[in-house]
């Protein structure tokens, strides 16, 4: 497996803070024979080395593609290497940093490595972002896409993170309140598990092992789901902050400097919701860059529907999907199973990429991306 | 020998310091089939200690497990937990400290460890693992001992007994497949034992994060290995040889990177997991006391 790490000419200038994150990382696994390249693209905040991307890499990979995984736009390093904003979470924006980013990875991918045919795909909002980059290409021409995978894609990111607010919110409360209590209920049933093992090691193994009795209620679950993407949340809030100069968990007279204490910063961010980002920070920028935007047209241009005809007549873009994903409602669904017809999977269970990689899912993947799929059975 | 142990590292910080437009590193092969079962291995490990943890913390089955030889252990409420902060009066510095071991890593640690896993087979690997593990026995058999901790200060002896002989140097690990398990303990766990708190956050230069008393822990291991010098592996040329195979070794065998989380938390993140880390291997150790309760506000570890 081949880790690349790129300097982008396009990028930005780096706040110190951000020193460790100026190259692009991506991983490639080359085939030793011509294959096809599948590029997958990593869920919200999350790098191109996940363990979500390896259940897909070791599918794809045995499946006879080459395969070069690459981080989410809204990941930290992707932010400061390859935005050419700073400011994530646009799906058009995102879309054309990332197209511009995997251009400059095709271009140095090593020179016996032979293409036959390229095709793209990722989860959750990589879903998303797999689509776009696929429409961007029908236009540029640049990297010849062939399909599109989306797997558990969001149709509006607003509408997503407004559900993520309002699931944090319930199972956490607002403040720092909630989360000292979910953090000294997590702590008091850890510990008790741990001194009732007799181990003389908290070790990643007890860890694993023992989150599903330290995770009991649904409440529990739902609390530990919410807490992971405002951790995610924080990095793209406090990069867009100092990118677009917003100032408003940092000064911009006065940047944090490598050394410094980030202890308030991360307090005060994590009482900071998606919706607080879209109004203090995404909005207030793309008002100012996009002629005659209005808030209203910034949510609509984060929907799906944006490349509504591509999804709808170009026969290339496929869907995998759970009926009781989260991030979906019925209506979003709905017009999912409308748009793309038949090239659409969805399983009754399996949530929000819980069946990532089960047989069923894997293989109906497969049959996608080489143009097998007949449409669900 | 140190004079080109020197110059070798300044080579290695040089070409750690990327400036080509692309920098590839090759990663050991993808061996699917091999890693299915290293993965069905500890899955179910993993399934078996989630059943574990599940039964054991029931109030009823611990009072069963402990059989009447020990007391059941005092539950830890909610309201014991630390504060959310952490104690590191020594942050610049410690800060400074995690850079440093980020960019050694990157330049230095992390290719040698990587070209090791890369080149040297995985049986020798295994071989030079054991032995390493094994050498650490002595350390665990005195300080057992020194915790009042006497059934483990015998398993320990026996596995260096065992593995020594039967494993040929500590080359194989046969005490386990006698089910006698790996479990190290060092001077840093003796003062916890002892009643020590963990102290001020502390990262150590290339060792990483740790805490005052652990920082003092090492530095007692270190001397005790130093004095006993067993088998002369501990003073001399050859130590320095010794020394870097065992921390290849030990980088071989830990899957972290410095900054793959992308985010500039990551300080903060990793200081706030190791501290509890410690908090809570300190509940294990005094297993019968309830935890003292933690002030308002006072950071974690003071």
């Amino acid at each position: 497996m081949l880790e690349m790490d790129l300097a982008l000419p396009w990028r930005r200038p780096v706040p110190q803070i951000f020193w460790f994150d100026k190259r692009l990382r991506v991983w490639f696994s080359a085939q030793k024979r011509p294959a096809p390249l599948a590029i997958v693209i990593s869920g919200t905040g999350s790098d191109a080395n996940t363990a979500k991307l390896s259940v897909l890499r070791a599918i794809l990979y045995g499946a006879g593609y080459h395969v070069l995984t690459v981080p989410s736009p809204t990941f930290p390093g992707f932010i400061v290497a390859a935005s050419s904003t700073g400011v994530a979470g646009d799906l058009l924006q995102d879309g054309q940093d990332l197209y511009a980013a995997i251009g400059e990875i095709v271009a140095h991918l090593p020179r016996k490595v032979r293409v036959t045919d390229v095709d793209v795909l990722g989860y959750s909002l990589g879903g998303a972002n797999a689509a776009i980059v696929k429409s961007i290409d029908a236009t540029e021409h640049k990297l010849h896409i062939h399909r599109a995978v989306m797997i558990n894609p969001p149709v509006s990111l607003f509408s997503t993170i407004g559900r993520l607010d309002k699931l944090y919110a319930v199972s956490l409360g607002n403040g720092d309140a909630g989360i000292e209590r979910f953090y000294q209920q997590l702590y008091a049933q850890l510990a008790n598990a741990y001194r009732a093992s007799g181990r003389v090691e908290l070790d990643e193994d007890f860890l694993l092992g023992a989150a599903a009795a330290v995770l009991k209620t649904d409440k529990q679950f739902s609390a530990a789901i919410a807490l992971s993407f405002r951790i995610a949340l924080s990095n793209v809030f406090l990069a867009g902050d100092l990118y677009s100069g917003a100032g408003v968990v940092t000064d911009p007279a006065h940047p944090p400097k490598v050394g410094d204490s980030l202890e308030e910063t991360a307090q005060s961010l994590r009482s900071k919701t998606f919706a607080e980002y879209f109004t203090r920070v995404f909005a207030p920028y793309y008002l100012k860059r996009l002629p005659n935007a209005t808030v209203d047209s910034l949510i609509a241009r984060n929907r799906l529907e944006v490349i509504g005809d591509q999804l709808r007549t170009d026969p290339d873009y496929y869907c995998l999907t759970n009926s009781d994903d989260l991030i979906l409602d019925r209506a979003e669904l709905g017009w999912l199973e409308k748009t793309l017809a038949t090239r659409i999977a969805v399983y009754d269970h399996g949530g929000h990429l819980g069946n990532l990689g089960d047989r069923q899912q894997a293989a109906d993947m497969l049959a996608m991306l080489d143009g097998r799929w007949q449409g669900s059975r | 020998m140190r004079l080109r142990i020197g110059c070798a590292a300044a080579v290695l910080v040089l070409a750690g310091c990327a400036t080509r437009e692309v920098e590839l590193h090759r990663w050991p092969a993808e061996t699917p089939a091999a890693n299915n079962k290293a993965d069905i291995a500890k899955m179910q490990g993993l399934q078996a200690t989630a059943a574990a943890a599940a039964t054991l913390a029931t109030p009823q089955a611990t009072e069963q497990a402990q059989s009447g030889t020990e007391p059941p252990p005092a539950p830890v409420k909610p309201d014991d937990a630390p504060s959310l902060k952490t104690y590191d009066p020594w942050a610049r510095l410690n800060r400074f400290t995690y850079r440093f071991n980020a960019r050694f890593d990157e330049a230095i640690f992390l290719p040698v460890a990587t070209g090791y896993r890369r080149f040297v087979p995985t049986p020798l690997r295994g071989g030079v693992h054991s032995f390493f593990a094994n050498l650490t026995e002595v350390d665990s058999v005195i300080n057992y001992t020194l915790q009042g901790r006497l059934h483990r200060t015998v398993r320990s002896f026996g596995r260096f007994v065992i593995n020594t002989t039967l494993g040929i140097g500590g080359l194989f690990d046969i005490a386990a497949r006698f089910n006698i398990p790996y479990e190290p303990t060092g001077f840093g766990t003796t003062l916890a034992k002892w009643g020590m708190h963990p102290g001020p956050y502390l990262v150590i230069p290339l060792l990483g994060p740790s805490t005052f008393r652990e920082g003092v822990g090492y530095g007692v291991d270190y001397a005790t290995d130093y004095f006993i010098n067993l088998a002369d592996l501990y003073r001399g040329d050859q130590s320095w040889g010794l020394g870097v195979a065992n921390a290849v070794d030990q980088r071989a065998n830990v899957d972290f990177r410095y900054y793959s989380t992308g985010s500039p938390f990551e300080y903060e993140t990793i200081r706030f997991l190791y501290m509890r880390k410690q908090l809570i291997e300190d509940a294990g150790l005094h297993r019968s006391k309830p935890v003292p309760k933690p002030k308002p506000d006072e950071p974690a570890g003071k």
